[in-house]
């Protein structure tokens, strides 16, 4: 069933600034079956916007649709648009490697790579820029600062990542993301592996990195999604149910659906 | 209103609003027993509500240690979220009339033995009833889920204002005409004063219901026309 979709529902009413993702009547389906169904929502420039939902209500599907990963593989494909600043990446002409520089993606799983932790972060660096030695370590640098990693690892920059522990594995993540500069980044169930510690390290990055990036989380965490966004969507069986200000989501949500999945009323 | 997947939580939620009941129910009482017991001189039912008084606080405190306990434990959210928060407010105004009805209550045995006269007492048995009304009222139309009943109700309170006035007037006036009442009618106006300061506490729990129900909230601006403490012209 499609239905148009009202404006105040594409974009939450009091959010001040610029759009920087715009979706526009997007479909995707995993070859036969549809998984995200006439979506429309625009996601403000510099904060953080959560997608929650039960499990296969496409909050993931819709993430993945943003930096095209679901290319990836076959039989999986987006109709409708996406617009990045205005154009949509959708197109057949976008340059998919730029366009994961510009939208990078942190994973549940912690993914370093087998390598150094200075290597981690330097590997992603070097497929699209040519920097001097003193340049990368400086970029190095920043991006474990960044990503509050610094002062843990300084020391053992030549360690393999994969000695570190789960929430110093996702937070090098995070600093392999911010390395190569991106606008966008995606955040796919970062924290669900960690432990309540590594979470709210998790969470304070979040709080400093949404001054300069757009973020867009997906969580099944309500708690978490009510702690670090500014506005939140409610999906539901591939539909998009409700999209508003957090703290309106969390407190008197507009939609029953919204309000009984996040009472853990839901059947 | 559908249940929670954990049928616990929605244990935990009853027993907050069967607290809040309790102290409505509660609160109604004192009100009409503290009226009662000044109208006619009722020491027994006075002392009476006074020590109802130490059941409300109580009770208050039940309701906070289990609503503080709800949300640590359960971390409401949404309607849930409102009736815990909307809750521990509610007990607090319910708390602060029961104070105001110990505080009449006290004042009888001040007043003396004989009974206050019929036409002194004739304006404040009145806005007795009307404060009475209110207290039954919003513990009832709340337990309705009745948001529109919540709303009328705290407009309401300007009747007893306009009744609070005129029974300021009135008993200046007998104080005026025979010093002799100056003690008696010193202590109805306090009364008067604490009958009315009841009423803006109804108002209160109308507004946190109000809230709870809707997740709107009423507009700041209500009717006032307790004239008494403006100088006069």
């Amino acid at each position: 069933m499609t239905q148009m979709v009202s404006l105040d529902k594409i974009m939450p009413q009091t959010t001040a600034g610029k759009t920087k993702i715009e979706v526009k009547g997007l479909n995707f389906y995993y070859g036969e079956s549809k998984a995200l169904k006439n979506i429309s929502l625009a996601l403000p420039e510099r904060s953080v916007t959560a997608f929650i939902g039960p499990s296969g209500c496409g909050k993931s599907t819709l993430l993945r649709v943003f930096n095209r990963i679901y290319e990836l593989y076959p039989k999986q494909r987006a109709d409708g648009e996406v617009l990045l600043d205005g154009e949509n990446i959708l197109g057949r002409g976008q340059d998919l490697n730029l366009l994961r520089t510009r939208i990078g993606m942190v994973f549940q799983k912690p993914t370093p790579f087998p390598m150094s932790i200075h290597e981690n972060i330097a590997f992603g660096v070097r497929l699209y820029e040519k920097l001097s030695k003193s340049e990368m370590d400086g970029r190095v640098e920043q991006a474990l600062r960044r990503a509050a990693l610094w002062e843990e690892v300084k020391d053992k920059l030549d360690a393999s990542g994969l000695s570190l522990s789960g929430g110093q594995q996702q937070r090098l993540c995070i600093a392999r993301t911010v390395a190569v500069k991106p606008e966008v980044i995606l955040l796919d169930e970062p924290a669900s592996a960690l432990d309540p510690l590594s979470t709210a390290k998790i969470e304070e990055l979040i709080d400093e990195l949404k001054s300069d990036y757009t973020i867009v989380i997906v969580t099944h965490n309500m708690q978490q999604a009510a702690r670090v966004s500014s506005n939140t969507a409610f999906m539901y069986l591939g539909e998009l149910i409700e999209f508003d200000r957090t703290e309106k989501i969390f407190t008197a949500p507009a939609e029953k659906r919204t309000q009984d999945y996040i009472t853990g009323r839901f059947g | 209103m559908s249940e929670h997947i954990v049928t616990s939580f929605d244990d935990d939620l009853r027993e907050v609003g069967k607290l809040i009941r309790e102290m409505g129910g509660l609160a109604g009482s004192m009100v009409n027993g503290a009226t009662m017991a000044l109208l006619s001189a009722d020491i027994a039912l006075a002392h009476r509500v006074v020590s109802d008084d130490a059941v409300m606080d109580a009770s208050q405190r039940e309701l906070d240690e289990r609503a503080i306990s709800l949300i640590a434990r359960r971390q409401p959210m949404a309607d849930d979220l409102r009736a815990v928060v909307g809750a521990i407010r509610m007990a607090g105004d319910l708390e602060r009339i029961g104070d105001l009805a110990k505080n009449i209550a006290k004042r009888v045995e001040a007043i003396g033995h004989d009974a206050v006269p019929r036409d002194l007492s004739h304006s404040i048995e009145a806005m007795a009833g009307l404060v009475l009304g209110q207290v039954h009222g919003v513990v009832d139309v709340y337990g309705e889920r009745d948001a529109e009943g919540v709303a009328l109700l705290r407009d309401e309170d300007e009747r007893i204002d306009v009744k609070y006035t005129s029974v300021f007037r009135e008993l200046l006036t007998y104080m005026m005409e025979d010093p002799r009442n100056i003690t008696a009618c010193t202590h109805l106006l306090f009364c008067a004063k604490n009958l009315e300061r009841i009423g803006d506490h109804v108002t209160n729990i109308a507004e946190n219901a109000y809230y709870v129900l809707t997740g709107q909230q009423l507009p700041a601006t209500r009717p006032k026309s307790d004239e008494t403490a403006q100088p006069a012209a």
